[in-house]
Formats: structure tokens, sequence, C-alpha cells
């Protein structure tokens, strides 16, 4: 900051720290910002698409993440400039709100300030390029709802969902078996949707996964899997139509939660406490028997005492299971959480078709199936792969799907992809920004072209030539007027995205141009940076 | 202290350091024109934004200038002045925090010259009193009362207030949504004082289009136990329980201990407590509740309860939003479950929880008393909702102000163009003395029209010549006043559309000439005239509806002076050296005095403008 000298030429202290603050300020500012911006969006420029890059990540404790996610590498990457974080931020949010399209989202916000540096260079004031950008975003939201087209589907007709969660699958890792993938996506979401309200609580589908196997050996069960096995290793493996008390109690004397005391002077009271205890252990069991169950999911653990009791009844019981995952099972199963013996009653009890324990390959890991439920509201992906990473990744992937879907369940709308609704936009809001007087039109343009440099990345990443391929395809969406046309990544011989099946959410493209311009305006609105010079 | 051979006395402990006289109040003038020039560039709907790391490296991004104040963390004694303003004007109005501070800055800076030629303080402190009062008469006489209309007729006009203050922020592109969202959130809380029922919930994600507002209550889910999505999720006028007691299973009282000494009556102790929680259960939901909050926790025993009868629950809600359902919902908080009546129970036509961004909430919508208003923001980045949150903060306490006190006046630096004029054309009717005042504001006005210094983003090279064709006029004015008395607030004012101009990126000394063309015009007809932020013109701001508050104008200006006759009457400060020399060159040197320059640029003399 400026240093004030006073009548003698001393310099005074106005602000706490002065000399070690460092402000950066008006244009310079800008500029710093822009460069920081655009460095952050040049290294997901290349994740970008079906043909897109992964990026390895390490992490400070030496875990490696392998993904093409923008959230996800945004997130690790640990970034320190503030402008940079709002990028971070503004891809979280994408993730949050869609799922999807973290990586385009930023790629727009990088394409965005770029084009602003060349119009502040020229001498326009960032707030009127931020003007200008916003009616362009608007204009490209409108032509969005324009060309979107309505997807009609029912619980019965899936195949919709799942062309456009293949879109998502496309650009993953996971691509080989995106159809098998994208099929369990949205059969779980479909199985755990309120259609009546459009609303998918996600958190009803349970994403475990486990080293080993084969990508194509992933599946959706309809119920649940627990990390789990039986208590006692002679227990029966596989129980077919289980009844299931699902438990918060420990298989234990119940103890009071106030301070108590049992005062023992005599041996005959050591005798009754102790047959009291056997009592109670004989009496819990008995009492899941007396409703039925043949299966106790516990909350807790149980001692040595009570699980050969269990086994001894002939009553199979897992412990230590934990709550949420208690909670699915009783969604699952139709059964309530029980808290305390007295209360077991048969309605209580969960149904399951079939309770199996699994051991995978060689290795001695055990899992406990869940399966043919009473109730399918609460469902689990179950992923397999060769290594942690992919299964990590594979994760991520499916978690993109999932809310590809709960979007289209929310509003059923799509655009397709393959850059062809960009390149729509572009024109649109080329041909928009002839109509506005004053130094905003020349915003507006430059919105249209940052607009293209997500097909132009698009094509890059898939080898082809760029400027050649968007040029051809934008002539083509022009002359046939039709905004089905896009970039064809894969090679498969036409440019159109309908036939090659193609698609993404309304929502989230109105997304991604929303939020992309809204971080730009916040950035370039900045004039002033004030920091400590450490940073 | 130039006599080195008399005996030196020493009066103070040393390091202090002591400074005096005109010197020091000039250099009080430079701090605060120093810390009035970094909020400069926020003001109007085209200023920016200031991004302000701590030292704890959090980032704020803010354009509200009590925001920018306390974050730039001011030492300076004189600028804490400053600081303090905008803060009082935060706390009193909400809004204009800028202005004040712009103003104050404003003041002291037409001072400063004066001061130079050896006018005394406490005569500019006497004409900046006066002028401040006959300004504050003109906003009086100028504004124009919304008293009296229909409610609908009155919501518009207070969006229109809300939308002003908006447009200078981040969200102003939004500015007519959120503008009318914040009114209606205030007449619904009606006339009361508790801002608090104004609840603003931030959720990352969206754009600031998804955000909405809620005539009720909504808050974000709150921990919960294992049977909590078993519970059912929407209710049709549900009856709502509020609690302030823990349903848990817990021990009764804390110090109580039981002794037995029958082994056998082991159960009837655990028996006896799990008594006393399922009969605190049983009454909620015996009392018809189908939804039960708390603010303390709700355990899992009680939540699987609720779940087997069909009754939502959710623990741990927070102090303020249990309040407002109660408030929204006509319940009251029990902190007994005996005794529950029909009439403490709060109800309202729809709950549901809902999923917003990544989050779920818990909405209640369409509550039968409507005091409580909850806005649910939305955005792409934390600092974005930050900064929406301060902005709506704004526009509430500005719609509540309008609300008080219906008087609003036009904005767009219109109502200072026309103070301006007023005061100029008051000065030359006063004889003597007064007369003197009262062209000091007049002077401050001419120079505060000429955009030459300071202006960041002057857009136009021509601007630069100017200011010399006016130093004549100038000069004129000011030769005879020098003897006397103070310079004019009138060019004070004018700084406002001067830099509204500028932050728009205009040509401020060609929009200001035109401005003060109309607003000369005898008829008075110009009055309302203000910058036109959008074509770069001038334009009648309160046919357009730039409207502010008058109370906004009238506490910037009072507050302004108060600081800037502070700050002038300050001629001395002795300030004692801090225990571990936190000011870097605190070490004072010689004297207490002629420290510094050496690590600048020599110990220069006749630098006395920065």
């Amino acid at each position: 900051m400026a240093l004030a000298f006073d009548e003698y030429g001393r310099p005074f202290i106005i602000v706490r720290d002065q000399e070690q603050k460092t402000r950066l300020r008006g244009i310079d500012a800008q500029k710093a910002h822009i460069s920081a911006g655009k460095a952050v969006a040049r290294i997901l420029r290349t994740s970008l698409g079906p043909k897109g890059m992964d990026k390895m990540l390490q992490s400070p404790d030496g875990d490696v993440t392998i993904t093409n996610d923008g959230a996800t590498i945004l997130e690790q990457m640990d970034v320190d400039n503030q402008i940079a974080k709002l990028m971070v931020e503004l891809s979280r949010s994408q993730d949050y709100e869609i799922g999807d399209g973290t990586t385009g989202v930023v790629v727009m916000a990088g394409a965005l300030l770029e084009q602003a540096e060349r119009l502040l260079e020229r001498g326009v004031h960032p707030i009127r390029v931020a003007e200008g950008y916003e009616m362009a975003s608007r204009i490209s939201v409108e032509h969005l709802e324009n060309i979107a087209q309505k997807f009609v589907f029912d619980a019965t007709n899936i195949e919709p969902l799942v062309q456009t969660c293949m879109t998502t699958l496309s650009s993953k890792i996971v691509n080989r078996c995106k159809r098998p993938l994208a099929e369990i996506a949205v059969k779980a979401v479909v199985a755990v949707a309120d259609l009546e309200r459009r609303d998918v609580n996600l958190d009803l589908i349970k994403v475990e996964g486990k080293v080993g196997g084969k990508l194509e050996d992933t599946e959706l069960i309809n119920g649940i899997i627990v990390d789990k096995d039986m208590s006692h290793p002679q227990m029966p493996k596989q129980i077919r139509n289980a009844k299931i008390a699902i438990l918060t109690c420990p298989f234990e004397p119940p103890k009071p939660k106030t301070k108590h005391k049992v005062d023992i002077d005599s041996v005959e009271k050591f005798q009754t406490l102790r047959l009291q205890e056997q009592k109670y252990f004989d009496d819990m069991v008995q009492k899941c028997k007396d409703v039925g169950a043949t299966l106790v999911i516990c909350q807790w653990g149980f001692d040595d005492e009570a699980n050969h009791l269990l086994m001894h009844r002939n009553l199979p019981a897992v412990r230590w299971v934990g709550g949420v995952e208690l909670e699915l099972i009783a969604i699952a199963t139709g059964g309530r959480i029980v808290p305390r013996f007295q209360e077991l009653t048969a309605e209580k009890l969960g149904k399951a078709g079939l309770v199996r324990e699994k051991s995978f390959g060689t290795t001695k890991e055990r899992m406990l199936y869940i399966e043919e439920c009473a109730n399918s509201r609460a469902v689990t992906i179950f992923i397999r792969g060769g290594n942690k990473m992919m299964i990590e990744e594979t994760k991520r992937s499916i978690h993109d799907a999932l809310c590809v879907a709960r979007n289209l369940i929310r509003n059923n709308s799509i655009v397709y992809g393959g850059g062809s609704a960009e390149i729509a936009c572009s024109i649109a809001v080329e041909a928009a920004a002839d109509r506005y007087p004053g130094v905003e039109q020349y915003a507006i343009r430059a919105f249209a072209d940052a607009l293209d440099s997500i097909p132009m990345a698009l094509a890059e990443n898939s080898g082809l030539q760029p400027i050649e391929t968007l040029s051809a395809v934008k002539s083509q969406q022009i002359k046939e007027n039709n905004s089905y046309f896009g970039i064809d990544c894969n090679d498969v011989g036409t440019n159109d995205m309908c036939k090659q099946n193609v698609f993404e959410t309304l929502i989230g493209k109105q997304q991604q141009i929303l939020l992309a311009t809204q971080v730009v305006k916040m950035i370039l609105k900045i004039d002033d940076i004030i920091s400590p010079s450490d940073f | 202290m130039a006599n080195m051979m008399q005996p030196q006395i020493i009066l103070l402990k040393e390091g202090t350091d002591t400074s005096q006289g005109k010197p020091q109040i000039i250099s009080n003038i430079n701090a605060c024109t120093g810390i009035a020039d970094v909020v400069r560039t926020t003001l109007g709907p085209r200023g920016m934004d200031k991004l302000i790391h701590d030292e704890k490296g959090n980032a704020t991004i803010s354009n509200d200038g009590a925001t920018i104040m306390k974050l730039l963390d001011v030492v300076h004694p004189a600028a804490k002045i400053l600081v303090d303003i905008a803060k009082s004007q935060d706390s009193e109005v909400g809004d204009g925090t800028t202005t004040v501070v712009l103003f104050a800055g404003e003041f002291l800076k037409e001072a400063k010259p004066f001061i130079e030629d050896g006018v005394h303080s406490q005569s500019l402190i006497r004409s900046f009193r006066a002028a401040s009062n006959l300004a504050i008469s003109k906003i009086k006489e100028l504004a124009v009362s919304i008293e009296g209309k229909s409610m609908e007729e009155k919501k518009s006009l207070l969006a229109k207030c809300a939308a002003t203050t908006l447009s200078s922020k981040l969200i102003g592109g939004e500015k007519e949504f959120f503008a009318s969202m914040v009114v209606d959130s205030v007449i619904s809380i009606g006339n009361d004082d508790r801002l608090n029922m104004i609840g603003i919930k931030k959720v990352p994600g969206g754009t600031m289009r998804d955000s909405f507002l809620v005539d009720g209550v909504a808050f974000k889910k709150t921990f919960s136990y294992a049977g909590f999505e078993q519970q059912p999720k929407k209710f049709l006028n549900p009856k709502m329980l509020l609690l302030n007691i823990e349903l848990e299973l817990k021990s009764e009282k804390e110090n109580a201990e039981i002794r037995l000494s029958d082994p056998l009556q082991y159960q009837s102790i655990v028996d006896a407590e799990w008594n006393i929680i399922y009969d605190k259960l049983d009454k909620c939901v015996q009392s018809g509740a189908k939804i039960v909050l708390s603010r303390l926790a709700i355990g899992d025993l009680a939540t699987q309860y609720f779940a087997d009868r069909d009754v939502f629950c959710a623990g741990r809600v927070t102090e303020e939003d249990l309040q407002r359902v109660a408030a929204a919902s006509g319940g009251t908080v029990q902190t007994s479950v005996n005794n529950v009546i029909d009439e403490v129970l709060g109800t309202c036509e729809v709950f549901e929880e809902r999923q917003v961004g990544n989050e779920r909430f818990n909405i209640f919508s369409g509550c039968p008393s409507g005091r409580t208003a909850t806005i649910v923001l939305r955005g792409g980045a934390d600092q974005f909702i930050e900064e929406a949150e301060r902005s709506l903060h704004d526009a509430i306490m500005i719609v509540r102000r309008a609300l008080k006190n219906s008087t609003v006046v036009a904005g767009g630096g219109a109502i200072d163009m026309a103070i301006s004029r007023y005061l100029w054309e008051h000065a030359r009717k006063i004889a003597g003395k007064a007369q003197l005042f009262i062209n000091f504001i007049i002077l401050k006005g001419i120079r505060g029209m000429w955009p030459a210094r300071s202006s960041p983003f002057r857009q136009s090279p021509g601007s630069n010549s100017q200011p010399k064709l006016v130093c004549t006029p100038r000069a004129f004015l000011v030769l005879p006043y020098l003897i006397v008395q103070p310079k004019c607030e009138e060019g004070h004012l004018m700084v406002i559309p001067r830099q509204l101009c500028d932050n728009a990126g205009f040509d401020a000394t060609d929009v200001l000439n035109k401005l003060r063309q109309k607003h000369a015009l005898p008829s008075g007809e110009g009055a309302r005239y203000g910058v036109d932020i959008n074509t770069g013109g001038i334009i009648d701001t309160f046919a357009n509806f730039v409207w502010e508050p008058a109370v906004v104008k009238i506490n910037a200006i009072n507050a302004a002076t108060e600081a800037a006759c502070l700050i002038l009457s300050v001629d001395e400060t002795v300030k004692n050296p801090k225990s571990e020399s936190a000011q870097g060159d605190a070490a004072a040197g010689a004297m207490g005095r002629g420290r510094g320059g050496a690590g600048f640029r020599g110990r220069g003399r006749g630098m006395r403008r920065r």
C-alpha cells in the first residue's frame, strides 16, 4: 500500500503491518486474476470429453488418485491462490448441484477469462465486460431452453435415462462397460426415486467397492451389502426367507445410565446375580426366537457368552453393523429398528428373500448380502475392479451417472452433447450481439467465442483438427438449422448427436453457463487485492 | 527542539511519539484520504470489489464499505475514526457505508488547503457543521414520502429502494429478483424489530437465480440417528411440538447413585429409567404433534420410536431456527412434555424435506402467523454467497428503514448534486463571515467536481486538462475567503456523482457538467437528475426509480461531518510506544521526530503530499 508522509517527511502507518502487505490494484489485479484462472482451466482442459486424459494426483500422505473428474482433480490439487480457489469452488458447486459437468464448467470459465483479458487490453471497463457476459449468458440459457427436448420415460421405460448416463460415463475410465454401468445407475435411481415428488435421495443408494474381480462383475443389488460376517463361524452361511431383527441394543445385561452399585455381601447374593445375568442372555435370545426372527443384526457387539448361546439356539447373528447401514437395512427390508428387546414384535422384523455370506476369491474376506428384500427403496451398487484406484474412480463415475439420472427425474429435458449445445448457443449469442448497442456488444461476442472453446477442446482431445472441425460443424448447424450437430469424438462417422445418442441434461448445461459467468463476473469485479506478502 | 545546547526536558517516556500542530492535522488528513481512496472504487452500480486476505489466509471479496474497512485492520488513530463511522453507519442504517467514508475523506481533503493556508480549524469545523445542517434540511425538503400508499404500491416502492442498494453489489444482475425477495421477507416480519426473524441460509452450488424465499422457516437437516430415514418426510398441516429438552436415554440426576442390595431389583431400576424416557416420548406422540423439534439432542431411541409412529423429529435445532419456527408456527417452545396442550403446538401448511444443492433441507412453509421468512441463498462459491449475504443484509436494512421512515430521495448522485447547488446558492445569500463558510462549501464543490485527481479508471485523457480551466474561478473564490473561513462542503458532496461516473467507466467531467447544468436550472426541475449508469448520460433518477431512503443520506452526512470535525479538531497525538514494537519502525528517532524516511526516499522535507 502506498505510504503516506506527514509534514516532516516521516512515513506513517495507517494499516497494521503495512510493509508486509502487498496491494495489487487496477488493471494489474485483473490481469493477475485472469492468469490464475486460466492456469487452472488449462490443467483441466485435457480431461474434457470421451477422449480426455486422466490426472494422477498424489496427496501429502502418499495416496494416489487417478481421475478425470474435474471436481476431484481440483479438490486434490490443494491450490493456494485465491482466484484458483474460486475456480475450485466453482467446480465443487457444479458437483453439488448437478454432479456432472465439473470439468466443462471450469474450461468454460477459463475461456471467458481469456476473452475478457483481450477486451481489457483494449481498454474496456471490466464491469462492462461482466455485464456483457451476463446478458450473453441469459441469451444462451434461453436458447438452450429452445433447443432442449423432453424425454419421456417412466419406471418401466428407462432407455432414455440409460442413454444419457452413458454419455456421462463415456468420458470416464470405465467407458468400456458404460452400458451395464449406466443401466445399474439408472435402475438404482429409479428404485429409490419418489417419482411423484420428483425427489431422489441419493443417500439411499449405497456404493460399495471391493478390490478383485473385474469391472464387468459390478452389480446392482436390490438390497444391502455389509462388510461383515456372521458372528460365529459355525452359523449358517445362507438363510432363505430371513426374518431379521434389527437391534440397537447389545446382547448384554442392561445397565442403568445412573451411577449404581450392587452390594454383594453374601455368597447367595452373588449366585443370584450370576443367575440373573445368565437369565438375561437367555431371555434376550428367547425373545428373538419367540417373535420368529431367523437373523439378528446388531449395532453393538456381544460377548462370547451371548455368541455361544445364539449359536446354540441356532440364531445367526451379525454384530457391529454401523448406524447408517443399519438404517439402510431397515429401509430395504421394511423392518423397524428396535432399541430394546421388550419392544421386539413380529411386525418389526425385516424380511429378506435371501441373506448369504459370500467370500471373494482366495481371500478370507467375506461380505454379507441381504437380497430380495421386501421393499427395494434402498439399493447397493457393488463395484469390483482390479485395484483400489480403479474402484475409487468407478465410484466417482457412478456418482456422476447417478446424479445425471436424478437430474433427469427432476427435469426431463435434455440437450445434445458433443459440444453441439455450446455451438448452438454460440451461434445464437453471436447473432444476438449485433442488437446490443455499446461496449457490451463486444463482450457478448467474446462470450460466443468462449462458448466455442468447449467443442474446440473436445476436438483437440479427440485428436481432430480443432479449428477445421469446429468450423465445419458450425456451418453445418447453420446450414441445416439443426442444433444436433456436434463433434464426432468417437469417430463414429456422423456428426449428428441425436443418432449417436449423446445427451446431456438441460439443467446441467444451463448451470454450467450460469455458474461460469457468475464466477467470472466476480473475478472481473475485483480491482484491489490486499494480502500479507507471503501469499 | 533545534537548540541542542539546552538540556532537554524529557516529559514523556522514551519512544513516545508526539506530533502536534498543523502538521499533525495535515498528516491525519492524509491518513484519512488514504483510507477513503481504498473504498473509493467500490461506489455505485459499476463499483469494483476488493479481495482482502487476512493473516490466516482467509479471503473476503466484498463491495461493502464497512466490511472492507473492518478487514483493512487500520491502526492509524485518526484513520480509525473513519472505520468507526463506517461501522456506525452500518449498524444505524445498514447501507451507505462507502458513501459515509467517501464523504468524510472528501471533506477532509477539501479542508487541507485551508489548513495549509492558515485557516483555523475551528472555523472550518463551524462551517462544516453549518453546511451539514443546511444539507440535511435540504434533503428533508426534497424527500418524497411514500407514506399512506396501499400495501401493493408500497411494496413496489420499497422494492425500488432495495434494488438501488443491490445494484452496486455482486448480485446486481438479479436485483429485481432479490429486491422483491427482500421486500417480501421484511414485510412478512412486520413492524417489530426482531431482525433475526429473517433467516439467511447459505447453500453452495447453483446460481443466484436458484435462491428462494420461504414464507416460513428452513434449516439444514440436523444430525440424525438411525431410523430417521424411515420417518415420513412430508406433511400437510401438521402440528408441531417444539421442545427444549433432551429426548435421550440418560441418567436423570448427574450425581445420584443407586445402591442395590438385592440383585433381583436390578431390572426394576433399568425399567424405571426406560419408563421415564418412554413416558416422555409417549406424551410427545399423545399431544397429536406430527413434527417434534428440539434444541437439544433427540437420541436414537427417540428417533426410532417416532419413526414407528410416523412422526418426524429433528434434534439439535439451533436456537435461532427454533425461535423462528416458534414465531412462524404460533407454537411455544416447551421445556417439559407434561401438560402439552393444543395451544402450544404450532402448525404450518406444508412441511417437507427437500434437496437443496448437496444438502437436505427441512422446509416449513405457509405458516399461519407469517412473521418469519427465510432466504435460502445459492451461489457458485463460498465467497460469493458470503458477499451476497452482506448485500442482502444491506438491502434488508434499507427496506426496514424505508418502512419506518418512509421518505425517499433520488439516487444516482442526484440528491448530492441538488445539495451542492443549494449550498452554493445559500452561500451567496449570507452576509459576512457566514458567507465565507458557505462559500467554503462551494469551493469544495468545485474542486470535487473535477475528476483529474484520484480517478483510477479515468477514460478520457481530456479530463486531465479540464481542471486547469477551473483553477481560475476556484482561485478567485478562494482568495477572499482564505483569510476568513472554510471552503465548501458542497464540493464534497459532488464526490458522489463524480465517483459514480468514474467507476462506471464514463467521462466524469462530461457527465458532471451536464448534471450541473440541469441542477442549475432556476426552475428547480433538474433537482432529480443523476448519473445514468447505463448510457453514460444523465437521467431523472427519481422517475427511473433509483431511490434511496432519505435517512441513509442524512445519516451519512451527519456521521461524515462529525468525523471530519473530530479529525480537524485534533492537533496533537501522543502515542505511547508499543510494548513489543508492533509497528515495524516504531523505534522513535532522535527526539521523536524526523525518523522514518531513511528506508524510503531520504528524509525529504517538502514531501507533504503523498
